[in-house]
């Protein structure tokens, strides 16, 4: 190679024509600096290869970052990427059911199918409430579960008979203290490696058993995606159809369900045909308004709980909220996470979508701001490419960009117990 | 087949790692005849069994990192040791 280059500015005539390329000739001083710099930079770039792959393969906090890289593309696709498929573990889907005091526990697990690595020789475990309503078949918890599962998590998704009424019962807790325990004993799963994720009104339920003195000292992590933490300003934030954040307040629209599974909830405790008014008014076929002559045919708590729902006295909701029966009252401190906070031992992560129509976030913010006041290990953020806990369709390159971003910082250090 | 993948992911980093180790002089002077083949080749190797072992004991998603790292480490091998032993040699 040296000697075609110097051959070539060796015969070059001293009348070269001007539109002929003039090349000119490197010294052996400037070839051998040239040379030595690319040897440097091939040493650079070798030992840059066995530093990052060595941090990403050995060290747990590495391998979070590994696991929370290969989550990242399926949570935002809302489907795992072909390309991703030679790195993934092949899965197994198991249903379970267990009995608890309060009914039936439906469980769906899905398990990596490979065994256990020795390094760090136990999975990490996900006890996961979808929410209200009956989720097992909704595409994007499949693909969520999946995505876990695929990077060597056991998933384990909860539903109780009560959540797929549509109702919250804090008695349900009692499902998910059993759940939990079912999965520290899962083949493979590393007993303080389990961690409980719930999305919407799951997060309560999620909060209520790790605060349980049963397993309290045992749960790796609480996460929380769309979730209320008090409920009585979360009805004071529907009754107002207005959210204050960050000392601003700005209208705020539920859509129907929320409304309907607040309904459904607070039912049971009205008196006389109150509660069956209440339900069948926020039903998905109900007209969501009461004419006058039905309002006044409800008892004064019955009533002041209807109006909370609609919407239709913005002014008067500190008035209707004090108007509630003690019951009611009793039951919504009951449904409240802000109640057992100071009892939860894990970390706590909060995610929120930030124009989130189910739930405002409002009450994350409010969460995290208790979390601070108590010294507990937190972490908060705020995201636009979701549509309360599903993905958005239309989110921007820059919005999937800098949430990407958050995302993947949560999904690290939730990763990190099974790492 | 996705395992396939993953093992022509190896192959291909351990050559490229290979390739990366020629550029950074990293053949021992010794090896003179078809030196810069038999490094690549070492790198291939190297790659496949940091794969191997990796997918064993880290696991399928953390083995190709596993298998970068030890073929750069194995690729640095034989100029360490014609290192040391020249040394040993100029002391003696």
């Amino acid at each position: 190679m040296d000697n075609i280059e110097g051959n070539v500015t060796a015969d070059t005539p001293p009348a070269t024509p001007p539109t002929r390329p003039v090349v000119i000739a490197q010294t052996p001083a400037r070839r051998g600096r040239g040379r030595q710099a690319g040897m440097w930079l091939a040493r650079g770039a070798l030992a840059l290869c066995f530093l990052a792959s060595f941090y990403l393969s050995v060290f747990p906090s590495g391998r979070a970052t590994v696991r929370a890289f290969s989550i990242l593309p399926g949570l935002l696709a809302a489907a795992q990427p072909a390309w991703e498929a030679p790195v993934t573990e092949p899965i197994i889907h198991t249903q379970r059911t267990l009995t608890s005091p309060t009914g039936t526990v439906y469980l769906d697990i899905y398990t990596p199918s490979t065994s256990v690595p020795p390094v760090p020789g136990a999975r990490e475990g996900i006890l996961l409430i979808p929410g209200v309503g009956d989720q097992r078949k909704d595409a994007q918890l499949i693909n969520f579960s999946r995505t876990l599962a695929g990077s060597g998590l056991v998933v384990m998704d909860l539903t109780t008979q009560t959540l797929i009424d549509n109702r919250l019962g804090v008695s349900d807790k009692e499902a998910v203290v059993q759940a939990f325990e079912v999965l520290q004993h899962w083949p493979g799963v590393g007993t303080n490696r389990v961690g409980l994720l719930g999305f919407s009104a799951g997060g309560p339920l999620m909060c209520f058993a790790a605060a349980d003195t049963r397993i309290r000292d045992q749960v790796a992590f609480v996460t929380l995606f769309g979730g209320y933490f008090d409920a009585m300003t979360l009805l004071q934030t529907i009754g107002r159809r207005a959210l204050t954040e960050n000392g601003q307040t700005q209208p705020w629209h539920p859509v129907p369900y929320p409304l309907q599974v607040l309904a459904d909830t607070i039912a049971p405790l009205l008196p006389g045909n109150d509660g069956q008014t209440l339900a069948s008014a926020f039903a998905p076929n109900g007209s969501e308004s009461l004419d006058a002559a039905k309002i006044a045919q409800l008892a004064p708590s019955s009533a002041a709980a209807y109006h909370l729902l609609a919407g239709d006295e913005p002014t008067q909701v500190n008035a209707n909220l004090a108007a509630l029966s003690p019951e009611v009252r009793a039951l919504l401190l009951s449904l409240s996470p802000s109640r057992v906070v100071d009892q939860i031992r894990a970390p706590i992560y909060l995610l929120h979508d930030r124009s989130d129509q189910f739930v405002p976030v409002s009450e994350s913010l409010e969460f995290a701001a208790d979390l601070a006041r108590l010294h507990h290990s937190y972490d908060f953020a705020e995201f636009g490419i979701f549509q309360h806990v599903e993905v958005r369709a239309n989110s921007g390159f820059s919005q999937l960009v800098g949430d990407g971003q958050s995302l993947l910082r949560l999904a690290s250090e939730v990763m990190q117990a099974g790492s | 087949m996705s395992t396939s993948y993953l093992v022509l992911t190896w192959a291909l980093l351990g050559v490229l790692a290979g390739a990366l180790a020629l550029a950074a002089r990293l053949k021992p002077a010794a090896w003179t005849r078809r030196g810069w083949l038999w490094l690549l080749a070492l790198g291939l190797g190297a790659s496949l069994l940091g794969g191997l072992l990796g997918f064993w004991l880290l696991g399928r998603l953390f083995s190709t990192a596993a298998s970068l790292w030890t073929a750069v480490l194995v690729l640095c091998l034989p100029r360490l040791a014609g290192t040391l032993r020249a040394r040993g040699a100029s002391r003696q």
